[in-house]
């Protein structure tokens, strides 16, 4: 392999912002080779002066064993320098599983696909968030690092990591006990993980209380239903503004003037995410006096009106029949096509699930044992044994 | 037919939300506002003004802020009377020691005073809750009775700490009569009902029911507990605390701290539990209720020795009261738990339909 | 030095008579998850009845019978007419209850007995010969230890809290009866729902508290008069409580204790720079209000751990 076809297999796709790299019937059987062509890559891109993304092809590429760790090594401080994400193509099993381990280990995201076509897919995908973050930081949106929590002896979660990226839905599965609403508790900031650290844009927040944690931006449903019995639908809801409410208690007990003005503007707003929701028939009622389903909807209401930049869900599926399920479906995805919310989600239905969710995570007894798109879960023979049990 | 709601429609947010937004009930308000400074102080006579109804606006004010803070906000208070005492001797010192203090920024010092008492003994709510937090306010109501009873200051060093209420001036004019200590206490509590009212029915007063009815769904949705849970706290002192002003400068006009003692807490939080948790309206309608009760017994007894000739004398009478007060709080409990307010919704809402039965 | 401990031990004592009364709220507590304000009441009660039946030239013994009827009957009227109406509903609302059956009991015992206090001795007969238990020092313990001071009536009352609490702990833990009750505290749903006959428990719990309220009665009326002060003593019994936990017998024995030690050592102590004294009144109160902030659950109770 001479430096001048190295040079061929890299081109700049100006239009979407992408450096196509093609590894494919490569061969990296040292370092220097790795070197090589990582010199060359670093030079290039770095005199365009700008960050790419990279669209990497894999296909019958061999990387020696002994050539791995310089090779991740210049990978990682490609993306870094001027990276704005990686899709990789066609990867045999063996570099598969090298990724997925170090995927597994500096909680980066593998981002595998068959196809070259795939792979421009989740570009797209990426490149419309992005288009929501405006100027911001490439790195993950929300990244949880090693996680570990326990109550007393039991251990919930044992270093788990993932990232999530701006205005995707993930979802978190697993069977029975995986500590999948512990995971969602320690984001949301309701239980305080014993280890691990929790970086929200860049920033590390993993000391916040969970009332700080909601004002940065994260809203949350719970499994049981968290409402406040002794409201109703609307109060409910407009608790769902108290932090965006401004005045104090002063201008509340005085009323005419600024908490008027703020009530009435915030009735406005809660008004649309009753109509969103269709839930205006039962405005006024107390929120006890619900059946289930609608109960459910009107945490979901409560949890939109914070105006989340994170919803973090918390099977919300849960008890509901077909219909049920297909109206929450609908609304989850509207509220992450329309508002560009990210969305955080636990579910055991496996049909939403995978049409749903672009990114999945699978817990077990409190470690991850899997993480990548639906099909990719689909698959995977661990994912498959924690559900089903041993053959 | 009187009640109908029919033709009154709700075109804005602003019309939704007002405090009464059926017609009838603003013109039944209004009416009964009127009635009361205009007319009752000409046609009432003295005891019923000095006996009945300034004490009932007093302890209707007392109330309210016991509600505000175990009604709506959910924390279990038994030292309300300790803040009425702080209201109390303080006006009475801040009108004793600075000169040319007007009595209404007394009152208002005082309430503050109660309120700062209020948020230290409010502290141990952000760790305890339910009758923990009931037994610990009980710390509060027995230390501040002890030191209004031990240190002279309080009580400008006078003997067994009893003080004596200056006069009320307000710019200019003395309010002596009973007459015009009713229109004052009537004034003072109006304001601070409808303050109240409006409290509740915007952020601050949701906050308070999300705290009770649960907190960690209200931390979650970013409400901060503690600053939500001592603001409750305070307030409540507040309120308590211009009711204990008023409980002895418009009503008694000489007190001890012993008239503020842990059976008036009682009686207070009898009077929320009878009137209504969790409502403005039921604060009233229990002090209405135990304010009311003990003359009813007493002309009960008076009827009953006419016709049997036996004297009733005053300890029994004082035992069936409590025994009265106690077997209505446990039938108020199981019966209706949500009080006279909720009777009186049930009453509204028949009326709405009369004639018509359904 | 002797006289701090002469302090120290009739604090202890004292604090024993404290725990006394708490074990009537914990009993119940753990038998039926009801707080029991009334708990005070009960012991008034009690006092008020034991104390004119004696007055009457009832003998002693047939006056703690009689007493101790009357104790189990209210227990079971009140678990008739206050509890059953209210089961499954909130704590807090059987709380507020039970102080509704305490203005009731207080009303309802002077409204029989009438309000003047009563002195009582504990003697085995009303004429002589007899032989009382006196608060007198005990002359053989000041000779043996060199002039310290604790009174027979105290070491008495001591001895009886402990014998009650030996059997009460054992009665919990090793007898049917007991476990069935442990159920019954904790979810009176899923007791019923296993086939424990509730009103039978709680009239059997009721009873034991009404006999605990009438021991704990006869020695605080011996030791302070039977008046309505006596309510306020078993006020004091909340902190004790607080420190304990609601819900062990080992934490109301030790719970009293420190209870009585400090409030007793504070008086003595502290007492003199809080403007001369008095502050037994809400030293235990503020004590155990600290303790609570770095101990919620007081010493032997139960963490609570909200899971979301």
């Amino acid at each position: 392999m001479t430096e001048a076809n190295f040079k061929d297999r890299l081109s700049f796709h100006d239009a979407i912002e992408t450096m196509e790299v093609d590894f494919s019937g490569m061969t990296f059987a040292a370092d220097t080779d790795v070197d090589l062509v990582y010199d060359e890559i670093d030079q290039r891109a770095g005199a365009t002066g700008r960050r790419w993304y990279f669209l990497v092809n894999y296909t019958k590429c061999v990387i020696a064993p002994g050539a791995w760790d310089r090779y991740a090594a210049r990978g990682k401080n490609a993306n870094i320098n001027y990276g704005l994400g990686t899709v990789r193509v066609g990867a045999s099993a063996q570099t598969r599983e090298s990724i997925r381990e170090d995927a597994g280990r500096a909680m980066f995201r593998a981002n595998i696909f068959e196809t070259r076509d795939q792979a421009l897919f989740a570009l797209a995908e990426m490149r419309k968030r992005r288009a929501y973050a405006g100027e911001e930081s490439t790195d993950a949106y929300l990244r949880v690092e090693d996680v570990h929590l326990s109550f007393g002896g039991v251990k919930a979660l044992t270093a788990v990591g993932f990232h999530i990226n701006r205005a995707e839905i993930s979802s978190i599965i697993g069977p029975n006990g995986a500590g999948k609403s512990s995971m969602l508790n320690v984001i949301s900031g309701c239980y305080r993980a014993s280890r691990g650290r929790i970086f929200f844009n860049g920033k590390d927040r993993t000391h916040l209380r969970a009332d700080e944690v909601a004002r940065l931006g994260f809203a949350r449903t719970f499994q049981n239903i968290a409402l406040f019995k002794g409201m109703s639908t609307l109060d409910n809801i407009m608790t769902g503004r108290s932090y965006l409410m401004k005045g104090n208690f002063l201008t509340d007990a005085l009323y005419l003037g600024p908490a008027r003005r703020e009530e009435i503007r915030h009735r406005e707003r809660v008004e649309h995410i009753i109509d969103f929701l269709e839930i205006q028939a039962i405005r006024k009622t107390a929120v006890g006096k619900l059946p289930y389903g609608l109960q459910k909807r009107v945490e979901l209401a409560r949890a939109l009106a914070m105006e989340p930049k994170v919803l973090l869900l918390d099977e919300p599926m849960a008890g509901m029949n077909r219909e049920e399920k297909e109206d929450m479906a609908r609304f989850v995805l509207s509220v992450n096509d329309e508002l560009g919310t990210t969305i955080i989600l636990i579910e055991h239905d496996m049909g939403v699930v995978m049409d749903i969710s672009t990114h999945v995570i699978v817990l077990d007894h409190g470690e991850k044992i899997a993480e990548g798109t639906a099909d990719e879960i689909r698959a995977d023979p661990l994912v498959i044994r924690a559900y089903l049990g041993e053959a | 037919m009187l009640y109908r709601e029919a033709g009154q429609f709700r075109s804005s947010y602003a019309e939704d939300q007002q405090i009464f937004p059926i017609r009838q009930d603003r013109i039944a308000v209004a009416a009964m506002l009127v009635i009361a400074f205009l007319v009752v102080p000409f046609v009432a006579n003295q005891y019923w003004l000095s006996a009945l109804l300034t004490p009932f606006l007093i302890f209707s004010l007392a109330a309210l802020g016991l509600n505000i803070l175990t009604g709506y906000a959910g924390q279990l208070s038994l030292g309300t009377a300790a803040f009425m005492a702080v209201g109390a001797f303080m006006t009475y010192n801040f009108e004793l020691r600075v000169p040319g203090m007007p009595i209404l920024v007394s009152f208002a010092l005082a309430g503050v005073c109660a309120a700062a008492v209020g948020i230290v003994f409010g502290l141990p709510s952000l760790r305890i809750k339910g009758f923990y937090l009931a037994v610990a306010t009980l710390a509060c109501q027995f230390f501040v009775l002890w030191a209004l009873q031990r240190f002279g200051w309080f009580s400008n060093y006078s003997a067994s700490g009893v003080i004596t209420a200056q006069k009320i001036v307000i710019l200019g004019y003395t309010f002596e009569s009973t007459e015009s200590k009713y229109l004052l206490t009537l004034a003072v509590v109006a304001v601070m009902a409808l303050a109240a009212k409006n409290l509740m029915r915007t952020g601050t007063g949701r906050a308070f029911m999300a705290v009770r009815d649960m907190d960690v769904a209200a931390e979650v949705i970013g409400i901060p507990i503690m600053k939500t849970k001592l603001l409750a706290f305070a307030i409540s002192s507040f309120y308590c605390g211009v009711a204990g002003a008023l409980h002895a400068y418009t009503y008694l006009g000489t007190v001890e701290p012993e008239a503020y003692s842990l059976d008036l807490s009682f009686r207070i939080l009898f009077m929320i539990i009878l009137g209504g948790v969790g409502s403005i309206l039921g604060s009233f309608l229990g002090a209405a209720f135990i304010t009311l009760l003990p003359i009813f017994l007493s002309l009960l007894s008076g009827a009953f020795s006419h016709l049997t000739g036996i004297e009733v004398s005053h300890a029994i009478l004082s035992n069936l009261e409590a025994m009265v007060f106690g077997a209505l709080i446990v039938f108020f409990l199981i019966v209706e738990p949500h009080g006279l307010a909720r009777l009186w919704q049930i009453g509204k809402e028949k009326l709405r339909l009369w004639p018509f039965p359904h | 030095m002797h006289f701090f401990f002469e302090v120290l031990l009739g604090g202890l004592l004292a604090g024993i008579m404290y725990s006394l009364v708490a074990l009537g709220f914990v009993l119940i507590y753990k038998a039926s998850g009801v707080f029991n304000f009334a708990q005070g009441a009960m012991v008034f009660f009690a006092a008020l009845t034991f104390v004119s039946l004696l007055e009457r030239g009832v003998n002693i013994f047939l006056a703690m019978l009689i007493t101790l009827v009357a104790m189990v009957l209210i227990g079971i009227a009140t678990e008739r007419v206050v509890l059953r109406p209210l089961i499954n509903q909130p704590q807090i609302t059987l709380f507020m209850a039970t102080i509704g059956l305490t203005f009731f009991l207080e009303g309802f015992a002077q409204l029989l007995f009438g309000s003047q206090p009563h002195g009582l001795e504990l003697c085995n007969r009303t004429e002589e010969p007899r032989s009382c238990i006196r608060d007198e020092p005990m002359t053989w313990f000041s000779e043996l230890t060199g002039g310290i001071n604790i009174s027979q009536f105290d070491v008495f009352s001591a001895f009886v809290a402990a014998a009650l609490v030996t059997a009460l702990a054992l009665f919990f833990q090793k007898t049917r009866i007991g476990r069935a009750l442990r159920a019954v505290a904790d979810d009176h749903q899923a007791a019923l729902a296993v086939g424990i006959p509730l009103q039978h428990i709680w009239a059997i719990v009721w009873g034991v508290a009404g006999f605990v309220a009438l021991v704990a009665g006869m020695l605080w009326g011996a030791r302070n008069g039977v008046q309505f002060a006596l309510t306020f003593l078993a006020l004091k019994a909340l902190p004790v409580l607080l420190i304990g936990g609601f819900e062990s017998v080992p934490g109301a024995i030790l719970g009293g204790l420190i209870i009585g030690a400090t409030e007793k050592l504070a008086e003595v102590y502290l007492g003199p720079y809080f403007a001369g004294g008095g502050i037994e009144n809400w030293f235990p109160y503020v004590f155990a209000l600290v303790f609570l902030l770095f101990r919620p659950q007081g010493l032997f109770g139960e963490k609570i751990i909200e899971r979301v």
